[in-house]
């Protein structure tokens, strides 16, 4: 099928195969920064945000893109750089496989929550696991992110 | 340049201005890349059948459906490829099955295909004639009898440290200490406990689920971008399998992401290697979650008989341990001399006890062949031994503080394995940890209580190599063996370097690069790469103010003389409902001594992270092998804990202890996710009396036996 929607602020037309995944998609367009992790949708590694919403992106089929707004960690941070400064500032990063996943879901959380306070971070991060940091870094790099923007 | 070249410029060898680690900007931004996303020119994709059954004679396959298949370049069993038996010690793990499959997960047949996804549907094409056979699945009855065995002759494989003479299905055996002066002791002790703990399978759980890319180029050399986090040895181990010169392997750098032990065991490379060879292309193996659950290397599950004994002032007389551990259907994972898990052999090594002897056996059995993870056997046995102290404690009647206060080694003694250090500061970091203490109050009509654990772990720098190279500027450029997998391993070097030489950090560049370029190192693991990399550093810049020319190559082989070893007091509050049996940790404190800190937010998350991992092996982390068979197959049933589930953490940094070498450093990476176990065993007990001896400690667990005692 054919489908017209933007990625990163770009508009795209392209032919996808309706059962394919949003993470093949965008990894063969060369924006390698989301992963594939759990393949399942539960560990959060490879979130986008599809209108606004973080979306794990090995779950989402091509079939739904006509229209779509997608952005992936890489067209996030050149949008709003005080993302990723957040994140090398408070260190909320180790092996940094997770990190763009929870680089997409703080973003997902600004337009949703802007005024979170660390409680709802944490519950609204829970969808994004990490198996390094013990998350205490990832809260405070998120917090960051929210009291600045 | 050739492709493998253009790919060695590693992006983690970086320069930074600020304090940040290194690769903090490219991670952020998305732009750090690891072996997933590799991609060379004319890359195919592999993907493998793997066994259905955990025991069974191969009779045949049905191989023409997925060689016809939309894609293939090509499908493979065991007799196409060209490769001996791989092992990181004992080398028993074939490439693909042969005549028999041992466990359930186990790689049958292989096809390459064009695309991943063509790859995969080729494999479900494929048809095993399989013949299955009985198997042996619990530890103790596969060493108890030859009924089945899970290898005929084990101790005809390269490495194995077994005997025929030995009981069936025997992978190792350590057995140390006095045997005759501990059964007297214990037999003449006034209190006396003797009980069993068990623990279960649990992956590494790190995120990035194994992969690997594999070039041949003309003249055979073989380039290697993969997941792994001990790149020397694997291009010794794929040597050997495939009987090259070490010389013609070559690890490229790349991210690591997340290692955790699991990362030391490669168990897709050497298939990604021989697939490689007979395409003709770069071929690329990328295991999806799943099959990282189901066949990868997971944690050795453990039986422990402890018995400790103490004089009626509850000091200790005697530990003995009786471990049956299952290692699964290879023994090829475990990468030290013993083929056991060190861990385990080192019980009791914080306290004075003056008889000893331990008995750990690993038993080859039809599940997935477990491998090393984070402080391997340490989790396992200091959940039995500390619990085993507590229940000690109860019997005498004396505090749990109390019991550990008495018993734990001062400077000066020599720890019950006989090992000696500068200086052992148990008490101190003991009583930091009191000192730090404040109860938290539950829920309303939750029982509340508090547990203690304490480990230590020695310090050891190993075998490694580091060259420094002038670079414009004023400048220097390390250039180190290591993979960063995470824990802030190349960033240390920038702080340890700047620190040695008196220049700014950003003066420091750092990269890893290929097994071609720099002498043997160990590979990342037993919390090793800070002190070896210390130690290396420390020659280097001596070499570096000597230099003739422009560049200096370093390499040592272990430390001083002087032995150092790191405590760790954690203590964990928990709430209980007497309703559903739900167990709350409401607080997780840890202290541990620590010497110079390089970097104080890699070292921060190496105690968080740790305390974290401890708290889903204690609660959480199953992979439930029943019959053979992974059922927790998917992060949705393997769960490990969100930053929902993470218990509020504490630290007490115990500072002020002597470290290794100029840099004066001391390991932490596997110290705070090994007593978690034992100190939320023990508050459980101290809420509700329930004392559990197996993990995980779940709802279900605690609710069952508050009901077996008539509550709620």
């Amino acid at each position: 099928m054919r489908a017209r929607f933007t990625l990163n602020g770009a508009p795209v037309e392209t032919d996808v195969a309706p059962a394919s995944m949003l993470l093949d998609l965008v990894r063969e367009r060369g924006l390698t920064g989301t992963k594939e992790g759990c393949a399942v949708g539960i560990c959060g590694v490879c979130t986008v945000l599809v209108d606004d919403r973080p979306v794990s992106s090995c779950l989402y089929l091509c079939g739904f893109l006509d229209g779509a707004d997608v952005w992936t960690v890489e067209g996030l941070v050149e949008r709003e750089p005080e993302l990723a400064d957040a994140f090398v500032e408070c260190e909320g990063m180790q092996c940094g496989i997770c990190t763009p996943g929870q680089v997409v879901a703080a973003a997902a959380l600004r337009l949703r929550s802007p005024g979170a306070g660390a409680a709802e971070v944490r519950e609204e991060l829970a969808g994004n696991l990490c198996r390094c940091t013990g998350y205490e870094t990832i809260v405070e790099a998120v917090m960051r992110y929210l009291e600045r923007s | 340049m050739s492709q493998a070249e253009a790919l060695i410029d590693n992006p983690a060898g970086a320069r930074s201005s600020g304090s940040a680690r290194l690769d903090a900007a490219a991670k952020a931004a998305g732009a750090a890349r690891y072996a997933g996303d590799v991609v060379l020119e004319g890359m195919a994709h592999a993907a493998v059948w793997r066994s259905p059954l955990p025991h069974a004679l191969i009779r045949g396959a049905r191989l023409e459906a997925a060689r016809a298949a939309p894609g293939v370049l090509g499908v493979f069993r065991a007799e196409d490829l060209d490769a001996g038996l791989f092992g990181r010690r004992v080398r028993d793990l074939p490439v693909l099955a042969s005549g028999k499959v041992r466990f359930v997960g186990e790689p049958v047949v292989a096809v390459v295909a064009e695309r991943r996804e063509q790859a995969e549907a080729a494999v479900a094409l494929v048809e095993v004639d399989l013949d299955e056979r009985p198997a042996v699945l619990d530890a103790r009855r596969a060493l108890g009898s030859a009924e089945v065995l899970v290898h005929d002759a084990p101790w005809r494989y390269e490495g194995a440290v077994v005997a025929e003479s030995d009981g069936p299905n025997l992978q190792s055996r350590v057995r140390h200490g006095r045997e005759e002066a501990t059964q007297a002791a214990l037999a003449a002790a006034e209190f006396v406990v003797d009980r069993m703990y068990r623990t279960v399978a649990g992956h590494p759980g790190y995120l990035e689920p194994q992969a690997c890319v594999a070039q041949i180029e003309e003249d055979g050399t073989v380039q290697l971008w993969a997941s792994d986090k001990s790149p020397y040895r694997v291009r010794q181990q794929l040597a050997d399998t495939f009987g090259v010169d070490p010389r013609s392997v070559v690890l490229n750098p790349i991210l690591i992401g997340g290692d955790f032990g699991g990362k030391g065991s490669p168990t897709i490379v050497p298939l990604c290697v021989a697939l490689a060879r007979a395409v003709g292309r770069p071929v690329r193996i990328a295991l999806r979650y799943s099959e990282d659950l189901v066949a990868a290397s997971p944690r050795h599950p453990a039986t422990m008989r402890v018995r400790l004994a103490s004089d009626g002032d509850g000091r200790l007389v005697a530990l003995r341990l009786d471990a049956v551990i299952d290692g699964g259907a290879y023994a090829a994972l475990k990468p030290v001399p013993t083929v056991g898990l060190h861990g385990m052999e080192l019980v009791g090594s914080s306290y004075r006890i003056p008889n000893l002897y331990l008995d750990a056996r690993v038993a080859y059995t039809n599940s997935v062949p477990k491998g090393h993870v984070r402080a391997p056997g340490s989790p396992q046995v200091t959940f039995a031994f500390e619990s085993a102290l507590d229940e000690l404690a109860a019997k005498v009647e004396v505090d749990p503080i109390e019991i550990r206060r008495r018993n734990l080694l001062t400077t000066g003694e020599a720890n019950p394995h006989g090992a000696r250090f500068v200086e052992l500061r148990g008490r101190e970091v003991l009583e930091a940890a009191l000192a730090a203490f404040e109860r938290r109050s539950g829920p309303p009509g939750w029982r509340t209580g508090w547990g203690i654990g304490v480990y230590d772990r020695e310090t050891a720098a190993g075998k490694t190599s580091i060259r420094l190279r002038s670079t414009p500027g004023g400048g220097v450029r390390a250039e180190i063996p290591v993979p960063e997998t995470g824990t802030g391993s190349h960033t240390v070097v920038r702080e340890g370097l700047a620190r040695l030489l008196g220049i700014d950090r950003a003066l420091v560049e750092v990269a890893q690069v290929s097994t071609g370029a720099l002498p043997y190192d160990v590979g990342v693991g037993a919390s090793r790469v800070t002190a070896g990399m210390s130690t290396v550093l420390e020659r280097a810049a001596q070499l570096w103010s000597m230099r003739q020319g422009d560049e200096v190559v370093a390499e040592i082989d272990g430390g001083g003389d002087e032995r150092v070893t790191s405590f760790c007091v954690q203590i964990a509050q928990v709430a209980v409902d007497p309703e559903s049996g739900e167990v709350r940790v409401l607080e997780l404190l840890s202290a541990l001594d620590c010497a110079e800190v390089l970097h104080p937010a890699a070292h921060r998350m190496q105690i968080d992270g740790g305390a974290v991992m401890g708290f889903g092996f204690a609660c959480l982390e199953d992979l439930r092998i029943e019959d053979g068979q992974v059922w927790a197959a998917n992060l949705g049933e393997f769960r490990l804990a969100s930053s929902r589930d993470a218990p509020p953490l504490k630290t007490v940094l115990v500072t002020g202890s002597r470290g290794l070498g100029a840099l004066d450093v001391k390991s932490v990476g596997e110290l705070t996710n090994v007593p978690v176990a034992a100190a939320i065993a023990n508050a459980l007990a101290a809420a509700t009396g329930v004392r559990l001896r197996e993990l995980p400690i779940t709802a279900e667990r605690v609710h069952g036996a508050l009901a077996r005692r008539g509550e709620p």
